[in-house]
């Protein structure tokens, strides 16, 4: 292989830009699907059949479902169905948010169905209202339980953020492709930008291990 | 309200399943008077530990009913019945179970204000106070800031028994409290638990634990199969029993520990 490799010709300018658009929509999905997986996830443990079902489907078309047609499926079929326009960016954020809210969801219902009955049954044997159970013994509980679960579908998203590029959202993807295409140096520009989305992964997987060994040895 | 000789707990005709094949009680009649130690010994399944459960309304009844200080507290009026429970009642008693169940996110003291503050209203500072002394009076004045996970079995085990207490009960219910420990931490569970009966402290202990049995019970009752099998003071049941079953436990459980 003869190739030589030139990263100077690769300028980090845009790519930047592109990460910070990138960490945008990170946050904003990421806010979208704590913030409402929560609630979604008690429809999914509700002992009335006609709210969970529904809530169940939902969460199972994003479980079961590729993302980036997730993606393209919003993109097209929203504004022709419910005759909405919104910008790419919008549109890229609420594909994001409904796929990590299905996830998150999930990740909360398992927290809160591994509280172990035990805790329950000290509960009530201390007296405590089945209200008061939930809001002072289980849900504590599965929130912790919960956010190294969270954070790793937090980070899933950050990389997944990278097929909104094909609906024209200017993220760190998009920039990447645009750039690779003006500078013919698909290798540096490709390697670069793999390099960024690593930077920012990377530590927060490292915090989710500790997290969990944390856990471990709280819960042993 | 209750004369010395009424009963504390009267336990009538209970029956509980698991279910539709798997009958754990089959007709249990109880009756505890105030100020006993009652201890319940017997074969695993024998239905020990689901009595205990019941008293305690965590579980349900297929029929039967129980009565806590003369007032009307479970009872079931037969198959597929709802079982009502006064949770009133229920708040007099004290649980503590075979594996700790401390509130792994709650601290020591934490884990013992909840329920006074949130069920009876106490003020936070007046609980905490009482959750001190508590905590003094079991050797646990050093750990009142620690997390359960920081304690010994044996530490956790008493801070449970200290939060059940938190709640002044009438009766306390132990559950196989030492089963789970290492053997050289029981003695510091009996310890307390032994400290209570000394302040005449009503209490239905589930045990193996044969010496503790001896020392702590006013009495004795053998359950297997789901039955009553032999009822009497410990000499009795743990010496001398009468009923042939009885014999062969007591038998064997005394002869594996030699």
């Amino acid at each position: 292989m003869n190739y030589t490799f030139d990263f100077n010709a690769v300028s980090l300018r845009p790519l930047i830009e592109g990460l910070v658009v990138t960490l945008e929509l990170t946050v904003a999905a990421n806010l979208i699907g704590v913030v409402l997986g929560f609630p979604l996830a008690l429809l999914l443990m509700s002992r009335i059949v006609v709210i969970r079902w529904p809530a169940t489907l939902f969460v199972e078309f994003f479980r079961c479902t590729p993302a980036i047609v997730q993606i393209v499926w919003f993109f097209y079929c929203v504004p022709m169905l419910f005759n909405v326009f919104l910008g790419s960016m919008t549109m890229g954020i609420l594909a994001l948010g409904l796929n990590l809210m299905a996830f998150n969801a999930e990740a909360y219902r398992a927290a809160i169905q591994a509280v172990p009955r035990e805790q329950i049954d000290a509960g009530i044997a201390l007296g405590l209202n089945p209200l008061q159970r939930v809001v002072y013994i289980v849900l504590p509980n599965a929130l912790r339980a919960s956010v190294p679960v969270l954070l790793t579908n937090g980070i899933v998203i950050f990389q997944q953020s990278a097929l909104v590029a094909i609906v024209a959202v200017q993220d760190l993807m998009y920039q990447a492709k645009t750039l690779a295409t003006e500078t013919y140096r698909p290798i540096e520009t490709f390697t670069i930008a793999a390099l960024i989305y690593f930077a920012v992964s990377f530590p927060v997987a490292q915090v989710v291990g500790w997290l969990e060994r944390r856990r471990q040895v709280l819960t042993s | 309200m209750t004369s010395a000789s009424a009963p504390l707990v009267s336990i009538r005709a209970l029956h509980k399943s698991y279910g539709p094949h798997i009958q754990v009680l089959k007709g249990l009649d109880i009756e505890m008077k105030p100020g006993e130690r009652v201890v319940v010994i017997g074969p695993s399944g024998g239905g020990k530990s689901t009595l205990l459960r019941v008293v305690m309304g965590l579980e349900k009844i297929d029929s039967g009913s129980v009565t806590f200080g003369g007032r009307p507290y479970i009872s079931s009026a037969g198959a597929g019945a709802k079982t009502v429970i006064d949770t009133e009642v229920r708040r007099s008693i004290g649980m503590v179970f075979q594996h700790y169940t401390l509130f792994p996110h709650l601290s020591v003291v934490q884990n013992l204000v909840l329920a006074p503050c949130k069920v009876r209203g106490e003020k936070k500072a007046s609980a905490v106070r009482r959750a001190e002394a508590l905590l003094e009076r079991f050797g646990l004045a050093a750990k009142a800031n620690a997390y359960p996970a920081q304690l010994s079995g044996g530490q956790k085990q008493r801070v449970a028994i200290a939060r059940a207490l938190m709640l002044d009960p009438k009766l306390m219910l132990f559950d196989e409290v030492t089963s789970a420990l290492d053997p050289e931490l029981v003695a510091e569970v009996e310890q307390v638990i032994l400290q209570l009966a000394g302040q005449d402290m009503p209490m239905m202990i589930v045990t193996h634990d044969m010496w503790f049995a001896k020392n702590i019970a006013s009495r004795v009752i053998f359950c297997a199969g789901g039955v009553v099998v032999e009822d009497g003071p410990p000499e009795q049941v743990l010496g001398a029993p009468r009923e042939e079953r009885t014999r062969e436990f007591i038998d064997r459980v005394f002869h594996i520990k030699q």
